[in-house]
């Protein structure tokens, strides 16, 4: 599905992505992990398209596609999510309006019908049971004095409706108590099918008791140090980084 | 010069006064203070018709449940239908005969005039005020709608004169439907309205501006309020070459409340101008400002918010709040609050931003299927959405926002 080759990328003049080696199958949990700074949340951004960051090698290829050479919203539609770790506030506009515009929008790209607004109201109330959301907190500008659970089931109504291939989490679980944390990863799990596949980007090992991966990988200075299965993230969880970082030097 | 031709119509003493003093000045440049950053220079360059005979027919004009309606048609009122018992359309000589002891506060009435020579030429060129009239505690459901429109095949200017007269108690919606063709030659179009709302009385008045881009449209809205009285203004300027408004109110009451409620959204090199006065000349009343404006293509934007709050107007809340989008690296606003405060026990804010929409939420939207173009519509939208919101009729909210909308997008498809 996803294939990242020696990916490099940068901010201004700061390198932060140093060839980076990923490959995600369909049915796959791989998880990020890594210490602050080590370029967990750059790696998101770069996928979902975010134009702070400037690639200057390598590649990314998602089913085939040169993923790098689409826009934000191509992205989109070719099936890419990135839940974000700071949901924006927008005032003024609903999650329902927005996810009604961005599902047609979608739908548009892909050669396919408009849904209705009887379809939406169908479809709404479905995804609504996967994270539990109240229809008031939709009717609601999007993000707008959510409290931080309320922003990341937000986040994964709206995965559940745009129903991605590729969903990139990043940093899902800073800010949530362990209620929150628990819904969201329920919502992400019911989520899951042969079909698509997951990236968790997390700093903590907390979340991944609730989404379990089947690979973790460890970033350190912009690339990929360690991965392994999801012993390793209980290992990290018990030794911190600090002794994969002690063994590079070594 | 174009303003040659007007010393040849013969005048009444008094509207020749008013002629004189308009030719005196003549049209305001950007070197007066008031008009910094709209200048009427380029009007002297053309040949005005300045009283057109010419017909116009709006066949897109806003069709929206109401009382009556009222045609302008370049400038010649017609009421289409009949009126409400209570309710009185009439020229000002058989208003003033029924109503005498309205002429002495007429008389005496003190607009603030903002060095506006083109309130002069309305009143030596327009014909006499047209009266709306609503009577004692009358209180009318459905809006009485005012429809107009201009298009001439000369270039011409038009004046109207309007005054609308509530008495204690009464209820009136106006909405005022304003337009011109899209391939009209020249137009200056010079709008006057004198509003006097009495003890008690509500008015909701809804102005949509939405005119070609030959159109130079300048309005003046004075409005007085006595006690107790509610007025809820709405500005919406659409489209239109040059828009110039000037909104006074006059605070003449206690307990008077008054909300100013405006939005533009100027592309091209269209300029919209809103030029406001709350006066507040006695206690305990009550005034709400607000403006926003999306500023596309090369447009300009200007607004000037004077609140005055006189020695004698204690306990005045007044608030004003005017902000703005730039929508486009070509577009600039000009905000200048101006408060002058004289009472000491008051509560008064302001705030003016202009800002950018947010490339944080942009990419948000973005990366969750909407194109760039989508995204910034949505937003816009949504930030003028707050004004559109207070508009409590539907019909005429959808349409507002449908212009809206299809402004937005053919400035970003450009």
């Amino acid at each position: 599905m996803l294939s990242i080759t020696n990916l490099h990328a940068r901010i201004g003049e700061k390198e932060i992505l140093r060839g980076i080696n990923l490959e995600v199958k369909a049915g796959e949990v791989h998880a990020i992990m890594g210490p602050n700074g080590s370029g967990k949340s750059t790696l998101a951004s770069v996928l979902a398209g975010r134009e702070d960051y400037e690639v200057t090698e390598g590649a990314v290829s998602f089913f085939g596609k040169d993923l790098l050479d689409l826009a934000p919203e191509k992205r989109a539609a070719e099936g890419v999510f990135l839940a974000f770790q700071y949901p924006v506030e927008i005032p003024g506009v609903s999650t329902t309006n927005f996810m009604k515009s961005a599902v047609n929008e979608i739908r548009k790209y892909r050669g396919e019908e408009p849904l209705d607004a009887v379809q939406f109201l169908k479809m709404f109330k479905e995804k609504m049971a996967y994270v539990n959301i109240d229809q008031s907190l939709l009717s609601r500008s999007l993000n707008e004095g959510f409290s931080g659970g309320e922003k990341k089931r937000n986040e994964i109504f709206q995965m559940a409706v745009l129903a991605p291939k590729l969903a990139i989490l990043d940093e899902t679980d800073s800010g949530l108590d362990i209620d929150a944390l628990r819904i969201v990863a329920e919502g992400v799990n019911k989520l899951k099918s042969p079909d698509n596949a997951t990236i968790v980007v997390t700093h903590y090992q907390r979340l991944l008791d609730y989404i379990v991966p089947d690979y973790v990988h460890v970033l350190y200075k912009g690339r990929i140090v360690k991965s392994g299965t999801k012993d390793l993230a209980l290992e990290l969880e018990e030794k911190g980084y600090d002794w994969i970082i002690s063994a590079l030097v070594d | 010069m174009a303003t040659d031709t007007l010393a040849t119509i013969s005048l009444s003493k008094e509207k020749q006064s008013s002629l004189d003093r308009f030719l005196a000045k003549g049209f305001p440049t950007n070197k007066w203070e008031e008009w910094k950053y709209t200048s009427l220079k380029s009007l002297n360059d053309i040949e005005w018709n300045w009283n057109t005979s010419e017909h116009s027919v709006n066949s897109a004009a806003l069709a929206l449940e109401n009382t009556c309606e009222i045609q302008s048609q370049n400038g010649k009122m017609t009421l289409i239908g009949s009126l409400p018992q209570g309710v009185e359309y009439l020229d000002f000589a058989s208003f003033a005969a029924q109503k005498p002891e309205f002429m002495q506060a007429f008389n005496e009435r003190n607009p603030i005039l903002d060095q506006n020579p083109l309130y002069d030429l309305n009143d030596a060129l327009a014909s006499s005020h047209q009266v709306i009239w609503v009577k004692k505690g009358v209180k009318l459901e459905k809006p009485v709608l005012h429809t107009y429109f201009a298009s001439v095949s000369i270039a011409s200017a038009i004046q109207i004169k309007v005054l609308i007269y509530l008495e204690e108690g009464a209820e009136l919606t106006w909405v005022d439907d304003l337009a011109s063709s899209e391939d009209s030659k020249s137009i200056l179009s010079n709008y006057v309205q004198e509003i006097w709302v009495s003890k008690n009385a509500h008015l909701t008045f809804v102005k949509t501006q939405d005119f070609g881009l030959s159109t130079t449209h300048v309005d003046h809205t004075f409005i007085f309020q006595a006690d107790q009285s509610v007025v809820d203004m709405f500005t919406f300027s659409l489209n239109g070459g040059l828009i110039r408004n000037n909104l006074h109110f006059y605070v003449d009451g206690q307990q008077v409340i008054s909300n100013l409620n405006g939005l533009y959204v100027p592309s091209n090199n269209q300029l919209v101008d809103s030029h406001t006065v709350v006066d507040h000349r006695m206690p305990n009343s009550e005034s709400n400002e607000l403006y926003k404006g999306v500023l596309l293509g090369n447009s300009t934007g200007v607004f000037n918010g004077k609140i005055f709050v006189r020695p004698d107007a204690q306990k005045t809340n007044a608030f004003q709040s005017c902000k703005n989008v730039l929508a486009s690296d070509k577009a600039s606003m000009n905000t200048k609050p101006q408060l002058e405060i004289w009472a000491d026990d008051v509560k008064c804010s302001h705030g003016t931003t202009t800002g950018q929409l947010s490339e944080e939420a942009l990419f948000y939207m973005r990366s969750r299927g909407l194109s760039l173009d989508a995204a910034k519509t949505l937003l816009m939208l949504a930030f003028v959405q707050q004004v559109i919101d207070k508009v409590e009729i539907p019909a005429l909210k959808e349409s507002i926002s449908s212009r809206v909308v299809a402004k937005i997008q053919q400035a970003l498809s450009v």
